[in-house]
């Protein structure tokens, strides 16, 4: 909880992240103009493929570390009292939590 | 000219309220500062803080048609009409312009802001070479006038856990000073959630300071220094933004 709550971490992850995410958003687009992709097998095909795998879910790890230490500034913010913001906190946490595994959910089915 | 300032004595009003003022401007009428003097004389308990006339004390920082400045300093032939006057936005009121700094100055002792050295003193003094002496520009000039932290939106909200503007450049001024060796610990004070990294980089502070620093940069240059960046130095000036 201390990580979670620190202020130089959760900052540098900020930045990291968005590096992360600015360079997938440039190249992917440039991929998919080079090599396009026309039917839902061509895609499953492609999601299939660990590489890509691993980058779409490192890809959501960083969205989802980003989108935590943003919200959770908002919150340590205007949340008040401190009880309302630690609760908050913790819906915010298991929220995004949940849309963590669901993503982990899909890519693991998809290679079972 | 006509004026419009924010009177409270909080031993007669309820609340703060706004009261008129007329005053014919006259040639000796130079700066804020002296036509306010001149109102005092028509309106004694009219209150407000000066000392040095001449933007070095800072005592007479106030919120000038919605901006923070200088009274001594902001020429009077450039404001516009009726001019709006209120205490420093964010601090408690003691009475019309003057406000309570008891937390602004209690986050500025928090940063320790003095040298800190246990090696015995050199006979003479500690010296510096002009590089390392340059490092501090842009940081040491800092009055303490507490525009930069009345300005900021972060340390409104967090005025009990955020350092503040004004705080945080006499961090800097200290962590970049060569003769200073609490420059861990001075970071390591600094790395929890709220008293250095509450700042959005909203730069009201640099835009306010009658003096043209920069906090906001002094700010990004702490963070620097926690990544491990030692080529951190003196911070940029800028020429003040006249009030209007």
């Amino acid at each position: 909880m201390t990580f979670m709550l620190a202020g130089f971490r959760p900052w540098l992850v900020q930045r990291v992240t968005a590096t992360y995410m600015l360079v997938l958003a440039l190249v992917v687009p440039v991929f998919f103009w080079l090599d396009p992709r026309h039917s839902y097998a061509d895609w499953k095909a492609w999601v299939a493929n660990p590489l890509i795998s691993l980058a779409i879910f490192t890809f959501f790890a960083a969205l989802l570390s980003h989108m935590w230490v943003g919200l959770r500034d908002v919150l340590l913010d205007y949340a008040r009292p401190a009880g309302l913001c630690r609760f908050l906190l913790g819906m915010l946490g298991a929220g995004l939590l949940g849309i963590a595994m669901w993503v982990c959910w899909i890519l693991v089915r998809l290679h079972t | 000219m006509k004026f419009s300032i924010l009177r409270y004595d909080s031993e007669r009003d309820d609340k703060p309220y706004m009261r008129d003022y007329e005053i014919e401007i006259i040639p000796t009428d130079h700066m804020l500062l002296d036509v306010l003097l001149r109102l005092k004389k028509m309106d004694p308990t009219l209150t407000l803080r000066k000392s040095c006339r001449e933007g070095v004390c800072g005592s007479d920082a106030m919120n000038i048609n919605g901006r923070n400045g200088l009274a001594c300093i902001t020429r009077v032939s450039g404001l516009k009409e009726p001019v709006t006057l209120r205490p420093l936005p964010g601090f408690p009121i003691i009475r019309d312009l003057v406000v309570d700094m008891t937390n602004f100055f209690k986050q500025y002792h928090s940063v320790s802001p003095y040298l800190i050295n246990p090696e015995p003193p050199p006979e003479k003094e500690r010296l510096q070479s002009p590089a390392e002496r340059d490092k501090l520009n842009g940081s040491y000039e800092c009055i303490l006038c507490a525009c930069c932290s009345s300005q900021c939106p972060s340390y409104w909200w967090n005025p009990e856990k955020f350092v503040g503007p004004a705080g945080l450049i006499q961090a800097y001024r200290f962590i970049v000073d060569s003769r200073d060796t609490a420059t861990h610990a001075r970071l390591d004070d600094l790395t929890g959630p709220y008293r250095l990294f509450r700042c959005r980089t909203i730069m009201n502070c640099a835009e306010v300071c009658p003096k043209g620093l920069e906090p906001v940069h002094a700010i990004e240059m702490i963070r620097q220094k926690m990544l491990g960046n030692d080529e951190t130095g003196g911070l940029e000036m800028h020429r003040p933004v006249p009030l209007k």
